[in-house]
């Protein structure tokens, strides 16, 4: 098993904590580069530039209006929480790391990272029903056997799905870096 | 003139100035034959007045043991204490534990003696038990699934109310987008969102049926997103519900074998019930945190009321007192009586800045030490510390011991404190002090009288009666005993029994003083190994004797030398008139000594005044004053009851500067007026001591053996001519218990003491001349001493009258007018 260098999905911050820990870990473990990469999502900013852009607050359950700028204050901060965070995770563990920001559709750009990179932890869904790279395999967290499997064969272009219990993929990605 | 035929036939034998002590009377050779005391020697009143205080069982009945110090109070009163103890109850243990329903006021629990630090222990283990026990049952499979099932209601819940509303969405052309805080709504183009730039081609028809149908679906989600808190409430409770479920049978086990094992106290049952509903509610306390790990609730970090630890300490039993291993009540001695000390304290910790404090941090005071037993304090230590005296009688009125900061007390204080609840209190209290307190106290203090009901008054002094020496000895050898000291022989017992008498200041008495006499014996078992003798002998009292005085001595020996030099002026031989020795006795750090006193008189015509420069220059207290004022009611009486006293006097004790206070002069000042007023010399080899009275007849004094050594020492150091003496009141002649030296001087008749009962008797042996007394006709026979004042006054007032012509001549009329 030879693997370089790994990517991590940085978004959103508070679910992937877990998973970044876990990064850091394999990384640390595999002395290899980390990457964290975070997209910035473009439909966001499609939704933005509407006339009738507004959002419905989870916490608050109110309307509120955007616009482009808005949006991209926004998530310009969350590219910022994110960096921190990486920084602060990676930098108890002492990992060599970078930083990263995409603009496009997360899928398409994690999928596209996959060709430059052994291993990619990303957070979104629905990845499998995009149009995957040849080189490129999509395996779920949930599955550790065939993960271990992939990395084991020849961990070059592997894609692992984090899926929603963030802590539980964190325990599976360590027990693998453990090994 | 009328002379007396020799005066030394009026002084007292030898035998009458000491009562001794015979070593052949005492039937033993050492003190190692004698049996220990077992009762207190000459203190019935007092033992009577312990046994009845200490075996009342009512309210208010407290013992005050008064009396000087070194009677022994203390050592008496806490024999009898120790004596009573195994017959009382060993108390109740104490303990302060949280209040679960008003946590400011810590709960009292009452143990069976002993039980407490079990207790203690067995609460410590709960809370052991209880951190593993818990979080062992929160990871059991049955749990998870549970709370996952909760989890996963209300997550589906949520989903669900927005996946329909995406439904709807999607079937009009509308995507819901995921925004970094929320949801929104856009057109679909292609695989994601219209972008702007398609949007603003779309016919202005379209553009406007979308903008509206998002605008419902807004609303819509507003809708659905206000119902969420409520279904997050709904699932919260649920999990809360099933946290308790679980908790309660980890729990309930636990604390059911504690409600078994203190089911007798149902105080303690109580408590116990209350600490498992506690527990239930703060169940999260116990679960520890795994790997760093907060415990969460749907992906947000879960609140915990305290971090661990401290919480925790609500479940520790505080000890307030515990009598383990005691038999019988407690007596304690509490030597630093302040208010804290009694009643207890509340201590604070520093955190954060803030002083806090909770139910562990109460200390218990005497008053809980000495509960269910006996506390003995100083009552001048307890009336000298703030609050201490107002704190003690509380606790006895209400009884029960209330635990407060003096700056609660004082209400000084604001910051919030605790309240404990407070404890019953059955106590006895002993307090010991000078008589003077308890009168004082008895006077100025209400609530002292209901209180402390029962006297215990201490003599400072016993009879000398038949069979009282041997009872003496017998407590000097019970005495050297308990102080591991070389035994008496029986010439120093008899010594020890001299120095008795002469400390209580009466050959009929013995003193009780137990400090002094437990000294005198290390110092006389100290001389005896200093002399390498392995018992005491009277020598070695007798150097012990010696040695305190002479550590002790330095004034008096200043004030001889001064008289002996020349500075002060004191005559030990010759006669002369309007001067006698007075004698006066100084008490200075534990030692007494007597001094001689020039006494002078001046007589003069006069209104009827006797003036005594002491008392105009404010160096006489009133006692001495009022023996001057006595002195002019009897020359008025028994010289001049028809005529006006018509005398100037004027009285001093010469060379005096520190003030004179007692009227034990009054009978000297009383001869040297005579003597002015007869102009009969008195012999300056004689001193005198006596107070007067109107009548004439001389009254006791105190201090006879002082007064008559310090007359003696001066004349000795010059020389004993064999007149010398001291005139005493005859009613002082059973206190005399004077050095063996001043008994030997006696006994070869070179000193003399003479009893004196009248002026009269003091006078003749002062002058060597008859008194005299009034024959049938009134007068007193020509050539006395009192036909010589008696003419001397007369004439004063003869001249008196006829230095006075308006008298002569008729009574002047007032304001000048005429007839």
């Amino acid at each position: 098993m030879k693997i370089r260098r790994v990517i991590v999905d940085l978004d959103p911050v508070p679910q992937s904590r877990a998973v970044i820990e876990a990064a850091v870990a394999l990384a640390g473990h595999w002395e290899v580069e980390l990457v964290g990469l975070f997209v910035e999502n473009i439909d966001l900013l499609h939704f933005a530039g509407l006339p009738f852009a507004a959002e419905v607050g989870t916490a608050l359950a109110s309307r509120r209006a955007l616009n482009v700028a808005s949006m991209e204050r926004l998530l310009r901060a969350r590219a910022r929480a994110a960096e921190q965070t990486l920084a602060s995770i990676a930098g108890r563990a002492a990992v060599r790391w970078t930083f990263r920001v995409a603009r496009g559709s997360a899928a398409v750009e994690l999928l596209a990272a996959a060709a430059d990179a052994d291993l990619v932890i990303a957070n979104v869904e629905l990845v499998e029903a995009r149009e995957v790279p040849v080189r490129v395999r999509v395996i779920r967290a949930e599955d550790a056997d065939a993960l271990r499997a992939a990395l084991e064969a020849e961990p070059e272009g592997i894609v692992v799905l984090a899926g929603k219990d963030a802590a539980r993929v964190g325990r599976t990605l360590r027990r693998l870096a453990a090994r | 003139m009328d002379r007396l035929p020799d005066i030394r036939n009026r002084a007292l034998a030898a035998s009458r100035l000491c009562r001794r002590c015979d070593p052949a009377s005492l039937p033993f050779a050492t003190t190692d034959e004698l049996e220990d005391l077992p009762q207190v020697l000459g203190q019935g009143r007092a033992v009577s007045a312990i046994e009845f205080g200490v075996g009342i069982g009512h309210e208010g009945y407290n013992l005050f043991a008064m009396g000087p110090e070194g009677i022994g109070r203390h050592t008496i009163v806490r024999r009898y204490l120790e004596r009573q103890t195994p017959r009382r109850d060993t108390p109740a243990d104490w303990c302060y534990v949280f209040n679960f329903e008003t946590p400011h006021r810590p709960r009292a629990l009452e143990l069976p003696a002993g039980q407490a630090a079990g207790f203690r222990q067995d609460m410590a283990q709960l809370v052991e038990d209880l951190r593993s026990g818990i979080p062992a049952a929160f990871e059991s499979d049955e749990y998870r699934a549970r709370q996952h099932e909760i989890e996963g209601e209300f997550n589906e819940r949520q989903e669900q109310a927005i996946s329909t509303i995406g439904e709807h969405a999607r079937e009009q052309g509308i995507a819901l987008v995921r925004t970094p805080a929320g949801f929104g709504f856009a057109p679909r183009g292609g695989d994601g969102v219209m972008k702007p730039e398609e949007f603003q081609k779309l016919p202005e028809p379209e553009q406007k049926r979308l903008g509206d149908a998002i605008g419902v679906l807004q609303e819509e989600l507003e809708r659905a997103l206000h119902e969420v808190p409520k279904w997050r409430r709904e699932a919260q409770r649920k999990l809360r519900d099933l946290n308790r479920q679980v908790t309660h049978t980890a729990v309930d086990g636990l604390i059911e074998e504690l409600r078994a094992k203190y089911a007798v106290l149902p105080a303690v049952k109580a408590y116990l019930a209350g600490v498992q509903e506690d527990v239930l509610d703060h169940a999260e306390v116990f679960r520890q945190p795994k790997d760093g790990e907060q415990p969460t609730l749907f992906g947000l970090p879960m609140p915990l009321p305290e971090t661990g630890e401290s919480f925790l300490r609500r479940y520790r039993v505080n000890v307030l007192i515990e009598h383990g291993g005691a038999d019988g009540a407690p007596i304690v001695y509490e030597d630093h009586p302040t208010h804290d000390n009694l009643v207890g304290r509340i201590e604070h910790i520093a955190q954060m800045g803030a002083l806090v404090t909770d139910f562990t941090l109460i200390k218990a005071g005497s008053l809980h030490r000495a509960n269910g037993g006996y506390l003995i304090l100083d009552a001048l230590k307890v009336l000298s510390h703030p609050l201490a005296w107002e704190a003690l009688k509380r606790a006895l009125h209400s009884r029960e011991i209330r635990t407060e900061s003096l700056g609660q007390a004082l209400s000084l204080v604001s910051t919030s404190s605790l309240e404990p609840e407070p404890i019953p209190l059955d106590v006895k209290v002993v307090l010991v002090g000078q008589r003077l307190l308890y009168f004082l106290m008895h006077a100025y203090d209400p609530e002292f009288g209901e209180l402390f009901k029962v006297a215990v008054d201490f003599e400072e002094d016993m009879p000398r009666a038949d069979g009282s020496d041997l009872l003496y000895a017998r407590m000097i050898a019970t005495l050297a005993r308990h102080n591991r000291l070389r035994p008496l022989d029986r010439g120093a017992v008899a010594r020890m029994i001299e120095h008795g008498a002469r400390d209580a200041g009466d050959a009929g008495k013995l003193s009780l003083q137990m400090r002094d006499v437990s000294d005198l014996l290390k110092e006389s078992s100290y001389c005896a190994e200093q002399a390498g003798s392995g018992v005491v002998r009277a020598e070695d009292v007798q150097r012990a004797i010696d040695a305190r005085v002479s550590r002790a001595d330095r004034v008096r020996d200043r004030l001889q030398e001064a008289i002996l030099r020349g500075t002060l002026l004191i005559d030990t031989e010759g006669a002369r008139a309007g001067q006698v020795n007075g004698l006066a006795v100084t008490q200075l750090g534990g030692f007494t000594f007597g001094i001689p006193h020039r006494i002078t008189a001046r007589v003069r015509l006069g209104s009827g005044k006797v003036v005594d420069i002491e008392r105009e220059s404010e160096l006489g207290g009133p006692i001495h004053s009022k023996g001057v004022l006595i002195l002019s009611g009897f020359l008025a009486g028994r010289y001049a009851p028809n005529r006006p006293l018509s005398l100037a006097a004027s009285l001093v004790f010469e060379q005096s500067y520190g003030g004179v206070e007692g009227d034990s002069a009054s009978s000297a000042e009383l001869y040297a007026l005579l003597s002015a007023l007869a102009d009969a010399p008195l012999n300056q080899s004689l001193a005198v001591t006596g107070s007067v009275n109107q009548h004439g007849e001389v009254q006791a004094i105190g201090g006879v053996n002082e007064k008559i050594e310090g007359f003696f020492d001066i004349c000795q150091a010059r020389g004993l001519t064999g007149g010398q003496g001291v005139l005493i009141p005859a009613s002082n002649v059973k206190h005399l218990m004077l050095r063996h030296d001043v008994v030997a001087a006696v006994a070869a008749g070179r000193f003399h003491v003479y009893p004196i009962a009248t002026v009269d008797d003091g006078i003749e042996i002062l002058t060597g001349m008859t008194a005299g007394s009034r024959d049938a006709t009134g007068q007193f026979p020509a050539g006395t001493v009192n036909h010589r004042v008696e003419r001397r006054l007369t004439g004063f007032a003869d001249r008196a009258r006829a230095a006075r012509p308006g008298e002569q001549a008729g009574r002047r009329r007032p304001f000048g007018r005429r007839a």
